[in-house]
């Protein structure tokens, strides 16, 4: 029974701990899309909070990059948002750490800044068509010299028998 | 009639050297690859067993058994236009790993792409597009370890619409992407229109 008795508060101050505390269940942040090409633009949104405190910092690491981003504008989904052009980015993963105007940090998320598009990995030597538009074009040439004798050769046996 | 016999001499000859040179350019034509037979569509992960990831460490060779693939791996980036890094054509039997990426066996898809072709012929990834579900892929670390890995699918894509996410994006489980040229030739500019990727999931 004792331990019935002390189990049962310690459990409810822990549930209600965790309701509690500041930016831990409800603290969002958010990047879209998560993946982009080098000079792809990215959309980072502090998703609780609260435009009326002031704009929010998103704090952008990664390979070679230290730098804060201040929200421009009100999401439409709820809390601020920044866009970021990764242009002259390294690649690699970046997080993105917010804090809203009141201090009170945002969570965090990641990006990968990757190459952009497909892979050039053919090199076939193109060459080999020339060899072949040159054969066909002497056998033609032989054809048509063979239509020419083949006429010539037909008039003068019609000259001989007149 | 010795003009006639003369003409007969000459057609007979240009015929002969036109079927030289016709022979000559078909056997220099290159052989197309083979393409994966595939509807398009991003292949499902095999139910890969728990694994714990690995610790990063740079992949030093990449070996396929299906298709006798034994090649070197070296590390390549992207280029100054940011389009990804391929090793030098004056090394066709070379692969190379994307390095700004994980390395094989740590969580993510490590990606590794090869030439399908040279001027000299076939290049390492030639016979990408023939791996099938279920072959295995083994990539040997700098660390001493080898990860074996088994193919979930070979899709081929436009280059236009190459599917950075699936490729790059991140993955709950250690994943590898193989990547090469394929689909057709196109001669004006002097490249393949797709790429042929193999998706693949660590089993040990």
């Amino acid at each position: 029974m004792k331990a019935t008795k002390v189990l049962v508060p310690v459990a409810g101050g822990i549930a209600l701990g965790a309701l509690l505390l500041p930016g831990t269940s409800l603290a969002d942040t958010t990047v879209s899309p998560s993946t982009t090409p080098v000079g792809g633009t990215v959309v980072l949104t502090a998703t609780n909070c609260n435009p009326n405190s002031g704009d929010a910092i998103f704090h952008v690491t990664g390979p070679d990059r230290d730098q804060n981003v201040r929200s421009t504008t009100a999401a439409a989904s709820g809390g601020l948002s920044a866009e970021l052009f990764t242009a002259g980015f390294t690649l690699g993963t970046y997080t993105v750490a917010a804090t809203c105007g009141d201090g009170t940090p945002d969570g965090s998320a990641t990006f990968t800044v990757t190459p952009i598009g497909g892979a050039q990995a053919g090199g076939r030597d193109v060459g080999g068509g020339g060899t072949l538009a040159a054969g066909a074009t002497l056998l033609v040439t032989s054809l048509g010299g063979a239509v020419i004798l083949a006429r010539r050769r037909r008039h003068a046996a019609e000259a001989a028998t007149l | 009639m010795r003009g006639y016999h003369l003409g007969r001499l000459l057609v007979t000859l240009l015929a002969v050297a036109g079927l030289v040179l016709v022979g000559v350019g078909v056997a220099q034509l290159p052989s197309r690859p083979p393409q994966p037979d595939s509807a398009g569509l991003p292949p499902q992960a095999v139910t890969a067993p728990s694994l714990p990831p690995l610790p990063r460490a740079d992949p030093v060779e990449v070996r396929i058994p299906r298709i006798g693939v034994r090649a070197p791996l070296l590390p390549v980036a992207a280029d100054p236009s940011g389009a990804l890094e391929v090793p030098p054509l004056d090394r066709p039997r070379v692969a190379g790993w994307y390095s700004p990426g994980v390395s094989p066996g740590e969580l993510g898809n490590a990606v590794v792409v090869g030439h399908v072709d040279s001027p000299g012929g076939p290049a390492v990834f030639f016979d990408l597009g023939r791996l099938r579900t279920g072959d295995t892929v083994h990539i040997a670390r700098a660390d001493a370890t080898v990860v074996r890995f088994a193919v979930d699918g070979v899709e081929a894509y436009p280059k236009n619409g190459f599917p950075t996410d699936l490729v790059y994006g991140p993955g709950a489980v250690a994943g590898l992407r193989l990547i090469t040229c394929g689909g057709r030739f196109d001669q004006d500019s002097g490249e393949y229109v797709d790429n042929v990727i193999v998706f693949a999931t660590r089993t040990r």
